[in-house]
């Protein structure tokens, strides 16, 4: 989108992007730009290129659902302050429409599982405006070198509560693996812990959790948190499975998912990961009990291989 | 002093839109008001109702950022609550500044950065008691946000 003095440029990959970020770095005249070019189109002096049409909401909040009556496979960009974003009766309508949503809110939307990779601010240079990721995959916050190993001082702090689980405590131990009960506990249960803490967590749903959790985390030292994907993201990355355009798949999925089909790209590997091995009772993929072909061996190194190198010097062979 | 409301207040103020039919030419006469236009807006206050802003040329007060025009009106109204969700990161030095010369009290639903301004007192409202250190404030920031 480009007028004499702004330049934006976006890629929508996901269909929840949040945008937030500090004030006056243009977020608001972006959608008031938008929301111009759609009632007056290039004779506004507003030039839009675009895949798919892009829609600024506008709507009293009550009436929220109206809004869409008309609107079809769009980008719809929803400005701060519309209450409804925050409630489970929008989430459940973005769950199951074919919009992507470009979102501005500093404030979590807890109901939407989105990515902590397609939560941006907006950097600018001169008059071109575009979008920095806010968080990372990994971090690493420490005051001292790590152990080259775990030590009993360490605890793993998994979301995960199923196959996640059993592999962190197949692979770096029962006792120092413990499972905060999905991601609404992390930040607190780690602000409770005197350890030394690795963090790990599905980055496909964890944005709207992830600032709670630096917040803590920025405070400690030594913690290290880990937020690929998803468990099963990891497992496809690591080698140890073959499936038709793979590669291809984990180096563009956007290109192969269906945001009406899957919410969050969790599930989609989730699916991915139990449909490749569905016929093969050795490897078949359960999210609730991993079997032992991912559990030890080479093909457990190989998944520990995939992970960052601090993770990995934590990792002790049998 | 600074007061901070965690979590959902229905009789917060949105900043952004009552800042457009209330504000007063006289705020802007203000020299810390005239240095968060500086400092927010990267934008220079000249007269009148006169803002050279460094991307989008001579603007009006209404062209201001959302998040300043919610940090003049806490600094400028003390006695009414603002929603200072609207408000970015880098509004956080100036609310932890005003409460320095005044009481205000604002409404967070997120968990504003306070810490690279340090040492500072804060009063949380919803727990009635003051923090004094980082750690302290996003210990009871987690529990309401």
């Amino acid at each position: 989108m480009e007028t004499k003095r702004l330049r934006y440029e976006f890629d929508i990959k996901r269909n929840i992007t949040v945008i937030l970020g500090d004030s006056a770095t243009g977020k608001t005249t972006m959608v008031e730009l938008l929301s111009a070019y759609g009632r007056f189109g290039e004779n506004g002096g507003i030039k839009l290129e675009s895949d798919v049409p892009c829609v600024v909401f506008a709507a009293t909040g009550e009436k929220w659902q109206s809004f869409f009556v008309d609107v079809e496979d769009s980008i719809v960009f929803i400005d701060e302050d519309h209450p409804f974003v925050f409630g489970e009766e929008f989430a459940r309508y973005a769950c199951s429409c074919s919009h992507y949503f470009v979102i501005i809110t500093r404030r979590p939307l807890f109901n939407l599982p989105y990515s902590i990779d397609e939560v941006y601010g907006i950097k600018t240079t001169g008059r071109y405006h575009f979008p920095e990721k806010v968080y990372h995959e990994f971090y690493h916050i420490y005051d001292n070198a790590l152990p080259n190993t775990v030590n009993n001082k360490y605890t793993f702090l998994l979301e995960d509560s199923g196959s996640g689980l059993d592999f962190y405590r197949n692979a770096f131990g029962d006792s120092i693996c413990r499972s905060a009960g999905g991601n609404s506990g992390i930040a607190k249960v780690l602000s409770e812990l005197d350890t030394e803490v690795v963090v790990i967590a599905d980055g496909a749903a964890f944005g709207a959790y992830m600032d709670g959790l630096l917040s803590v985390a920025e405070n400690k030292t030594n913690v290290i948190l880990y937020l690929p994907e998803s468990f099963e993201w990891l497992i496809l990355k690591s080698g140890i499975i073959m499936g038709e355009n793979l590669d291809r798949i984990l180096a563009h999925p956007e290109e192969y998912i269906d945001s009406k089909e899957y919410f969050s790209w969790e599930r989609y590997f989730t699916s991915l990961l139990m449909h490749i091995t569905e016929n093969d009772p050795v490897r078949r993929y359960s999210k609730v009990k991993l079997l032992p072909f991912y559990s030890t061996g080479k093909n457990r190194e190989a998944i520990i291989a995939a992970m960052p190198e601090p993770i990995r010097r934590l990792y002790t062979k049998d | 002093m600074l007061k901070i409301v965690f979590g959902e207040n229905e009789k917060a103020l949105y900043g952004p839109v009552w800042f457009q039919y209330n504000y007063e030419i006289t705020w802007f006469h203000d020299e810390l008001v005239q240095k968060m236009i500086e400092s927010v807006d990267k934008s220079r206050y000249i007269d009148g109702e006169y803002i050279e802003s460094e991307v989008l040329g001579p603007i009006s007060p209404l062209n201001l950022s959302g998040g300043l025009k919610t940090l003049i009106s806490i600094y400028e109204n003390p006695e009414l609550v603002f929603d200072a969700t609207s408000c970015g990161g880098n509004c956080a030095k100036w609310l932890i500044e005003m409460g320095k010369d005044k009481d205000i009290t604002i409404n967070l639903k997120y968990i504003m950065r306070f810490r690279d301004h340090q040492p500072f007192e804060i009063f949380i409202v919803n727990e009635n008691r003051y923090v004094r250190t980082n750690e302290e404030y996003v210990d009871l920031a987690i529990k309401y946000i």
